[in-house]
Formats: C-alpha cells, sequence, structure tokens
C-alpha cells in the first residue's frame, strides 16, 4: 500500500475544495488550565510544607538563628565580663521565679546546715529560703538541707540576675551560650559553602571531562580520603593554631570530597543527555554546558547534601573544643562552654544543661530539615537513607 | 583474590607511612624545643637530652633515626612530658585494651537492640511502633554523644548512685564492669540508631519484592517467608556499614572516654596534645589511622569475596 508518490504535479492537481479542516465543526473538549503553571522550586517548596517535622524544625533553626544574632545583646552582660564574686550563680529570670514554679528562681540547695540559724537574718536574709528538706538530728544538732534563693542568699540587688546563671569566672551564661551558639553556626555555615564551592568546582570538571583528567581527579580524593578525619583535623589545628579560620579549613580539608563525588556522579548522569547533546551541537561552549545546562539538575542533592553536612560540622567543632583544640579562652562556642560545664557538671548541672539543649536542639533540627529537603527534591528518594 | 587483598595491603601500608611522615613533620616544624619548656632544668641537662634524642640535629636526619627507630627496633620514641623516658609504645600498650574494650562491647551490644528495633519498624510499617523507632532514630543519630555522657553522669551516677561517676581503674571483676557500663552505653546510642535505620530501609524494600510474594504464595506462613527469605536477604549488606561504624564510635569515645577518665586512648590523645607530649600524639594519631585503615581494608576486601565484579576490576 502506497501513501505517498513522489509525484508533485498530480497532487498539485487536486482542488483546493477537496480539502476540508477534520474539527471545525466539533467541539474540543480540551479545556484551558485555570491554574497557573509552577516552577521547580515552588514544586519542592510545596511537598516540603507537607512534611510537619521539617517544618517545625525549619522553625526551630530560626528561633536559634534568631537568638544566636540577638541574643548576646538583650541584657546588660558582655560575653567576657567577669564577675569574681558572683561565680557559678544558678539561673534565675526574675518573671518566672515569681510564678513559683520551681525553675529560673535562682533556687541552690545548701546540704548539712544548722536549723537553728535558719532564723537568723545575717546569714540567711529576708526571704532567702525557699525550701527546707530532710531535717535529721546528727550528734545532737538538728541539721538541714536548705534551698535558697542564691541571689537573696549573696544579699544581691532583686533587679540583677543571671538568665541562665553564671559559670566559674562569673560570666553570663546566657549572653555567652547565644554568642557561642553564634560562632558554631558561623564555622558550620561557612565550612559548608567552602565545601560546596570547591567540591562543586571540582566534582563538575572531573564529571564533565571524563576519562583521564576524571581519573587523576578521582586518585586525589582518595588519597585525601584515606586519611581519617580525627588525624587530618587535629595535625591541622596542631599546625595552623586554634581560632575560626583555622577550625573551619580543618573542616574544610577533607569533606569537599564528599560534595565532589556527588556533583561527579550527577553529571556522569546527565552529560550523555540528548539536551546536552543539542547544546553542544548548537555549539554551546564547555563553561556554559557545564555550569548552565548541567549543573542546575544537582541543585536538589547539593543542598541537601550541605544541609546535612552542617550538623556533623556542629558536632566536629564542639568535639575539638572537648580535645582541647577549639577556640581561644575569652571567645565561647556551643563546645566550649559544654567541656568547661563538664568540669563542674556535679555541683552545677545548669552550666551544661542550657549548652547541651541548644546543641541537641540544632543537630535534631539540621537533619530533619535536611531530610525534609531531601523528600521534597527528590520524593522518589523518600524513606531511603 | 590473593592479588588484590595484596594490593589493597601495600596500598594501606603506603597510606599509613605518608601519614606517619606529615605528622611527624608537622609536630617536629612547632615552635619551641621540647624541653626547653621545662623551667626547672639546668642548660646542661637540656643540651644532654637534645643530643640523646637526636633534636639537635636536622629535621631530615631525626626523621632518618624516626623511620629507622620505627621499623629495625619497633620503637615510636620516648615520651618527653606525660610519663618521661617512658616508650611511647608502652604507654599505648597499657592504654589500648582498655579502649578497644569498650568500643567492641558498646559496638557488639548495640548491634541486636538496633536490629530489633529495625525489623520492628520495617514489619509494622507506618505504625504508632514505626513512628517511635523513627523518632528513637532521629534523637539518637542528632545528640551528639558527649551530650548523653553527660545526662547520663549526672542522672545515673550522680543522682541515682547506680553507677559509678567516673570509671574505676582498680577495682576487678563486678564492680569494674558496673564501672565500664556507663561509657559503654554513651557510645552505643549512634550505633543503634544507625543499624535500626539501614535495617529498616532495607528490610522494607526486601519485603515489597517479588520472592516474597512468591514465598507467600509457596505456603509459607508470614513470619517463616519474613525470616527465611526477607533478613537473611538484607543480612548481607548490614556487615558492609557496621565495619566503618567503629571508627566512628572510636571518634566518639575520645571525649566520652575523657569526660568518664577512662584511662584509655582517647584521654591519652587529649593529655599528649595539651601537654604538648609530641612524639606520644604521632604514636596516638598513628594509632587511629591504623585503625580507620584497617576498617576500610576489611570492608573492600568483604566486598571482594561478596562481590566478584569488585575483585575482577582489580585484576584486569
Amino acid at each position: 500500500m502506497v501513501f505517498y508518490e513522489n509525484d508533485k504535479e498530480k497532487y498539485d492537481a487536486i482542488s483546493k475544495d477537496l480539502f476540508r479542516l477534520v474539527q471545525k465543526d466539533e467541539e474540543i473538549h480540551d479545556v484551558e488550565f485555570k491554574t497557573k503553571p509552577i516552577g521547580f522550586f515552588m514544586d519542592v517548596w510545596l511537598r516540603f510544607v507537607k512534611n510537619k517535622a521539617s517544618v517545625v524544625a525549619a522553625v526551630i533553626i530560626m528561633i536559634i538563628a534568631f537568638f544566636a544574632v540577638f541574643g548576646p545583646g538583650m541584657n546588660e552582660f558582655r560575653f567576657d565580663e567577669q564577675h569574681t564574686d558572683r561565680i557559678n550563680m544558678p539561673p534565675k529570670v526574675p518573671f518566672i521565679a515569681k510564678m513559683d514554679i520551681g525553675i529560673f528562681d535562682g533556687g541552690f540547695t545548701l546540704e548539712n546546715r544548722k536549723y537553728d540559724n535558719l532564723n537568723d537574718p545575717s546569714k540567711y536574709p529576708e526571704g532567702s529560703v525557699l525550701a527546707i528538706r530532710n531535717p535529721r538530728l546528727v550528734s545532737g544538732e538538728r541539721i538541714v538541707d536548705v534551698e535558697v534563693d542564691y541571689y537573696k542568699y549573696m544579699g544581691m540587688e532583686d533587679d540583677e540576675c543571671f538568665w541562665f546563671g553564671s559559670d566559674y569566672l562569673g560570666r553570663d551564661i546566657w549572653t555567652r551560650m547565644w554568642r557561642g551558639a553564634r560562632i558554631s553556626l558561623i564555622i558550620a555555615i561557612v565550612s559548608v559553602c567552602c565545601n560546596v564551592v570547591i567540591g562543586v568546582v571540582y566534582g563538575s570538571i572531573s564529571g564533565y571531562y571524563g576519562g583521564k583528567v576524571d581519573m587523576v581527579m578521582m586518585r586525589i580524593t582518595e588519597i585525601i580520603n584515606a586519611f581519617p578525619r580525627i588525624v587530618i583535623v587535629t595535625l591541622f589545628i596542631m599546625v595552623a593554631g586554634t581560632g575560626m579560620f583555622s577550625i573551619i579549613m580543618s573542616l574544610v580539608i577533607k569533606d569537599w570530597v564528599n560534595t565532589a563525588r556527588m556533583v561527579r556522579s550527577q553529571f556522569y548522569r546527565f552529560k550523555g543527555r540528548e539536551y546536552v547533546l543539542a547544546a553542544r551541537t548548537l555549539g554551546v561552549r564547555d563553561m556554559a554546558l557545564i555550569f548552565r545546562h548541567i549543573l542546575p539538575n544537582s541543585i536538589g542533592p547539593i543542598i541537601t547534601s550541605s544541609m546535612i553536612a552542617i550538623p556533623s560540622a556542629i558536632f566536629a567543632e564542639s568535639f575539638l573544643a572537648y580535645i582541647g583544640l577549639g577556640l581561644q579562652a575569652p571567645e565561647p562556642s556551643i563546645g566550649v562552654m559544654l567541656s568547661q560545664g563538664q568540669k563542674v557538671l556535679l555541683h552545677y548541672p545548669s552550666q551544661v544543661v542550657f549548652p547541651a539543649i541548644v546543641i541537641s536542639l540544632l543537630m535534631i533540627s539540621f537533619n530533619l530539615f535536611g531530610n525534609g529537603l531531601r523528600d521534597a527534591f527528590d520524593p522518589t528518594l523518600r524513606g531511603a537513607e | 583474590m590473593f592479588r588484590y587483598i595484596l594490593n589493597r595491603i601495600v596500598a594501606m601500608f603506603l597510606t599509613l607511612f605518608i601519614i606517619v611522615s606529615i605528622a611527624f613533620m608537622v609536630v617536629r616544624l612547632m615552635p619551641g624545643s621540647v624541653y626547653e619548656m621545662g623551667g626547672d632544668l639546668s642548660q646542661t641537662v637540656i643540651d644532654a637530652l637534645n643530643a640523646k634524642y637526636h633534636f639537635d640535629e636536622p629535621i631530615i636526619k631525626q626523621y632518618g633515626y624516626f623511620l629507622e627507630n620505627i621499623f629495625l627496633h619497633w620503637d615510636w620514641g620516648t615520651s618527653a612530658k606525660m610519663r618521661p623516658n617512658v616508650p611511647v609504645f608502652d604507654i599505648l600498650r597499657d592504654r589500648i585494651p582498655i579502649t578497644l574494650q569498650i568500643n567492641l562491647i558498646s559496638l557488639f551490644a548495640a548491634l541486636p537492640v538496633g536490629m530489633a528495633a529495625g525489623i520492628l519498624a520495617a514489619i509494622k510499617k507506618n505504625s504508632i511502633v514505626d513512628h517511635l523507632v523513627s523518632l528513637m532514630v532521629v534523637l539518637f543519630i542528632s545528640i551528639p554523644s558527649f551530650v548523653f555522657a553527660a545526662g547520663l553522669q549526672y542522672f545515673l551516677g550522680f543522682k541515682s548512685g547506680a553507677f559509678p561517676i567516673i570509671y574505676n581503674v582498680s577495682a576487678k571483676g563486678f564492680l569494674r564492669w558496673q564501672s565500664m557500663f556507663m561509657p559503654i552505653l554513651a557510645l552505643s546510642f549512634d550505633p543503634v540508631a544507625r543499624v535500626a535505620r539501614y535495617l529498616r530501609a532495607e528490610l522494607a524494600e526486601t519485603m515489597n519484592s517479588e520472592f516474597m510474594l512468591l514465598a507467600k504464595t509457596k505456603g509459607l506462613t508470614y513470619a517463616q517467608s519474613t525470616i527465611r527469605h526477607g533478613l537473611r536477604n538484607s543480612m548481607v549488606p548490614l556487615m558492609n556499614i557496621i565495619i566503618p561504624m567503629f571508627a566512628n564510635v572510636l571518634g566518639g569515645s575520645l571525649v566520652v572516654e575523657s569526660i568518664f577518665s577512662v584511662p584509655g586512648m582517647g584521654g591519652l590523645m587529649v593529655d599528649s596534645i595539651n601537654a604538648s607530649d609530641h612524639m606520644l600524639t604521632v604514636a596516638i594519631l598513628m594509632f587511629y589511622s591504623m585503625i580507620s585503615l584497617i576498617t576500610v581494608l576489611i570492608v573492600d576486601i568483604s566486598y571482594g569475596i561478596v562481590d566478584p565484579r569488585v575483585r575482577m576490576g582489580g585484576k584486569k
């Protein structure tokens, strides 16, 4: 059966009247779209907000970030201001103390006190005793444990109080903690940004050119990967000295490899696609192909993996503080505060509790947020790790 | 297969050599001589000590002595500050067993718990149990081990008094295990969560596969098909995440050991860095590198055994 003969004159001879439009009288059932088309990021956003846990996590991150920026300026103390007569004060917030619920009231338990002295205003100033516990008789003397409002016990003014207590040098923990959170966040975010920049450039070149270039570049990353992270970080800090910059660099020096590998595998996935071939046929240059045509495909995995890298950077920073390679003395970070509080944990647990809560919240939130982003960018990965 | 393993081992020793060289150079090129900071030593004594340990010679020569001592006499140098005049290797030999003990026990104690949680979550997918396990996984993975350690020390050790606050070096038998309990517990949260998360994902995927359907069609009960076909297939890759986890646990144990005053490698590393006892630091870094390289090696070799394609790739 022949549909078409290569005979132009025969077809030209056909009268135009014989042609008619197929659908001229029939009603077209297609409806015009009422909704507006949405872009890639809108799509991601819509999927992200469905995930309640990660939205909550994002809000918590924002709250912590808010306090990290404005928290240190909220009271009259500076982070390195020492009050040597006000050391290891318990936390007290005036309006919570008035509610009388047992927290933030400056309460501190003094053990083994003589009962008879309780009414002596020179030892226990007016209104300083909050509760009396565990009365007992020791060799004829009535002994009790007294919970006092430590601020009144020390004879301090009513309006002077450390919201989260003070540390072993009488420095305000509220101010130091939020400043520490700020520094920890800066270290984490800057190091992750450096990772992404180096990793993307390195991975793109390696993945796009392939062949020998790729082989050499991947061997280099393998060598770097063979060094254990603890060892690299420790050595680097020993060389460069403790400080924010060297901590950031010590985190960058190995962690960019992961980003580079991920970007490279994305390039391997996309560089053979038809649209890339089409662009190349049209004469698009390598740089434009890499950064305008192929790289945008990996924006999802890049954002996701950098979000997941942030908690591990925060962890690494506090880890360094614990092993004595943290920031220099007056400058606080969450890790520095934790390791200092650890020394007095059994007597003044509040010095550990607040930084521990902040770092745990940060880690949990960033993990949940990262998971939410991953699901939003690539729903097929849902539930996989 | 033999060649593949040999290749990997040679590569491992090369890496170790590079690490030890870098560590040596870094530590030696740091400003300040080892014996100058002492203060109470006279100049003659310092000169004598420097001559004895070759600190007065050029760095390349020192490096030569260092390598010669290691290769010929297995001598890692002598501690200068922490325990003066004690060979570094002897200090390590005292410290390594306790660290390995704590880390291995916490890893192996974490395995059954994590596996049980993961299996439970996968079987009861999308139920309340599953959500609880997911919550546990997020909490255990996110919260750093030193926060757990501090919490355990305060509540279990100090408030309730059930366990000693710090590790008891001199105790024997039950008391010793009792004082080891809290560091082990603090370290095992993370592996529990990782095993549970991995096994849940793996098993949930296996349960959906077609051979499970076939197994049920053949007439196997739910339990039979799950245990014989589902579990067995998801166990294979588990080995490959457990071994690298050891290096991870070891890192956390650095801090946890110093919190509980365990006389292990962690505390030693912290102390040697703070006291700038350089030879000791080099040896400790070497120990950590060795452990992490050996874990990588084991993983590579076990991949080669499980998956023949990997080892063929090495041959050609």
